[in-house]
């Protein structure tokens, strides 16, 4: 029993992370086509951004994830403004924003790097306190993480199909040329799901660091996470993603507890091809006709 | 059979008076510090030639490369180890070992498009990465130190070179291995330069540029990109052969990102899927890393600022963007010399992309 317990609360806790990984890249390659692999680098400044303003500015713990969110924010503003806006109009854009974002990874990582060494801080938005469910110690942070990935994706959920905004990023992902005939500038729509994603992405990585530590490098490995899940539920499907993260995130704790820690990602992945294997445009996916 | 393009006779004649020249520069007395970096700018361009076939040319976004680059060195290294036998033999061997595990690979990967490849192949990178460097079961005891089957963090060494120090002695054995190392581009150029200007070349570039209508003239998608895959795989096999030779060592940390970076920025600053695109791109990438010796701190943010540079300003690449001086240098020295024959095309350079 304790052990099932244990399972179920670290699957779920990684299942919520990945999930909140997932949403932001999902959003933005459906939307705009664009695979971001600087996410893991805006998820890592949102974790710096939340020790900052705690450890430096000297705001009071809870007000880390805000101060985070909205710094992540303009960070993805910022980055639609200079990289993004130059480039979308050209016929190759897909294939050179993948390059465009690496190279902004590393650069964003660096600066972290330069600014805060690699020393692993503890993330201050968190809590230690816990409580006991069949002899198993439960952090109060595992049930914040979880409360804070479902809402976030509720709250994404309903932007998406209530709000104007919404409208008009579910018209651009759906057909951009037919979008901007109907009016919707499409470059706003763009920068709105930057800013968004950026958002998610602080929200996702003040919550990873908050139970493991701070590091430059800490955006990586969910981030690379979160393209699994993507690519099992088909890129740009948000609701197949969140199934797809906390089916994987109990999967993985299953194994690590099993077989061990080490075998957790490669087993994953494994998972992955096999499915991939069996349906190539992922598992909620669905095959794209394209008209020649 | 070979479409020898336009400029053919340029390239054979630009390429043998490089080869001349890289030939020729030991014997000028340069420092031990030049020949190894030149011996590592022939390593990665050859690596970044082989990478260009596949995401240049035939348009798979393959982040693979090093993998397979591992694969060869690891191969190599590990054979030299437990079996004991020349690293020459087991080079070989790990040659064609990549192609079997490149192939491997594109089974599990290429089924997928766009995309979904880069990401696929990116996690298959970093859970070699991760396989490596958790290793903590001893394998065998040297002593009373205990060694990990793959080298674990330390990486893995002791299985010898390419008997240059034995041949050429302490002070000249480098030579040896920069005239493996440039034999070996050497071939891979050719190889490169072969396959884009043969009817494969075509056909990858045909199943890039417009997958349906070379679907539908007959051309097998999944067949096509497996073969680029596997051919590709074994200059890179055998690149990271050489490198693992070369430094007799060889670790977990030929797979890591800041290098992956490294090697995309050489083919995005050649310019993707240009025929010279690798070595210019490698020869720039690695200049400006000397440059950036003294600055350690902003190095890979140097790198990293560059991409996003480069792919804004300059999509086609410092190869693109010197065939369009060179044609309209051409169309220069056409007209002085009385204008009949003056190439139609106002801008020939700029949709060239081989």
């Amino acid at each position: 029993m304790e052990t099932v317990v244990q399972i179920l609360v670290s699957g779920l806790t990684l299942g919520a992370m990945y999930a909140a990984s997932t949403i932001g890249l999902s959003l933005v390659w459906g939307a705009m086509g664009v695979l971001n692999m600087a996410h893991g680098a805006l998820l890592t400044i949102g974790g710096y951004a939340s020790y900052s303003a705690v450890l430096h500015v000297g705001l009071p713990w809870y007000l880390g994830l805000p101060a985070a969110m909205i710094v992540s924010f303009v960070v993805g503003l910022l980055i639609y403004h200079i990289i993004f806006r130059f480039m979308y109009r050209h016929p190759a854009f897909e294939t050179n924003v993948i390059i465009a974002t690496v190279g902004l990874a590393i650069f964003l990582e660096q600066v972290t790097l330069l600014i805060y060494g690699a020393y692993p801080f503890l993330q201050p938005f968190s809590i230690e306190e816990g409580f006991f469910v069949s002899g198993v110690f439960v952090r109060f942070q595992n049930v914040v993480i979880l409360v804070l990935a479902v809402a976030t994706m509720l709250l994404v959920a309903a932007l998406l199909s209530r709000t104007r905004m919404g409208r008009a990023i579910r018209a651009t992902a759906l057909n951009r040329e037919a979008a901007q005939l109907m009016g919707v500038n499409v470059g706003r729509v763009f920068a709105q799901v930057m800013g968004i994603a950026g958002v998610v992405a602080a929200i996702s990585g003040v919550m990873l660091s908050s139970i493991t530590t701070l590091a430059p490098t800490m955006g990586y490995d969910p981030m690379l996470k979160a393209f699994i899940i993507c690519v099992i539920a088909g890129l740009g499907n948000v609701p197949g993603a969140l199934i797809a993260a906390f089916i994987l995130g109990l999967f993985e704790a299953v194994v690590q507890f099993a077989v061990g820690v080490r075998f957790g990602f490669p087993a994953l992945l494994l998972l992955v091809i096999i499915a991939l294997i069996w349906r190539p445009y992922g598992v909620f996916g669905r095959r794209q006709v394209r008209r020649v | 059979m070979f479409e020898t393009g336009p400029n053919w006779r340029r390239d054979v004649a630009f390429g043998a008076v490089l080869i001349a020249v890289l030939i020729a520069i030991p014997f000028l007395g340069p420092s031990r510090y030049f020949i190894g970096q030149l011996t590592l700018f022939f390593i990665w361009a050859t690596v970044v030639s082989q990478w260009n076939l596949v995401f240049g040319v035939a348009g798979i976004f393959s982040l693979a490369q090093m993998a397979i680059f591992a694969f060869g060195g690891f191969a190599t290294g590990m054979m030299g180890l437990y079996l004991g036998i020349s690293l020459w033999f087991t080079l070989v061997l790990a040659g064609v070992g990549s192609i079997l595990f490149s192939i491997i690979i594109g089974l599990a990967c290429l089924r997928l498009r766009g995309p979904y490849v880069a990401l696929l192949t990116l996690a298959i990178a970093q859970v070699m990465y991760l396989l490596i460097i958790t290793d903590t079961a001893c394998f065998y005891m040297e002593g009373v130190t205990c060694r990990n089957f793959t080298g674990g963090t330390r990486g893995l060494a002791k299985f010898g070179d390419f008997g240059f120090r034995e041949l050429l002695g302490r002070r000249e054995y480098l030579k040896g291995d920069y005239y493996l190392s440039l034999f070996l581009l050497v071939l891979a150029t050719v190889f490169s330069f072969a396959i884009i200007r043969s009817p494969l070349g075509f056909a990858f570039r045909a199943l890039r540029d417009n997958p349906e209508y070379g679907v539908s003239r007959g051309l097998s998608r999944f067949k096509y990109q497996l073969l680029v895959f596997a051919m590709s795989a074994f200059f890179t096999g055998l690149a990271g052969g050489v490198f693992a030779g070369h430094f007799r060592v060889i670790g977990a940390n030929v797979l890591s990102l800041p290098l992956l970076l490294f090697l995309i920025s050489m083919m995005v600053v050649g310019g993707l899927g240009r025929a010279w695109g690798p070595i210019l791109g490698a020869a720039l990438v690695m200049l400006a890393d000397e440059g950036m010796k003294d600055f350690v701190e902003i190095r890979n943010m140097g790198y990293g600022a560059l991409i996003v540079a480069i792919v804004v300003l300059l999509p086609q690449g410092a190869a693109g963007g010197l065939e369009q001086v060179w044609d309209w240098g051409r169309r220069q020295v056409l007209a002085l010399r009385g204008g009949a024959d003056r190439p139609a095309a106002g801008r020939a350079g700029e949709g060239r992309r081989e």
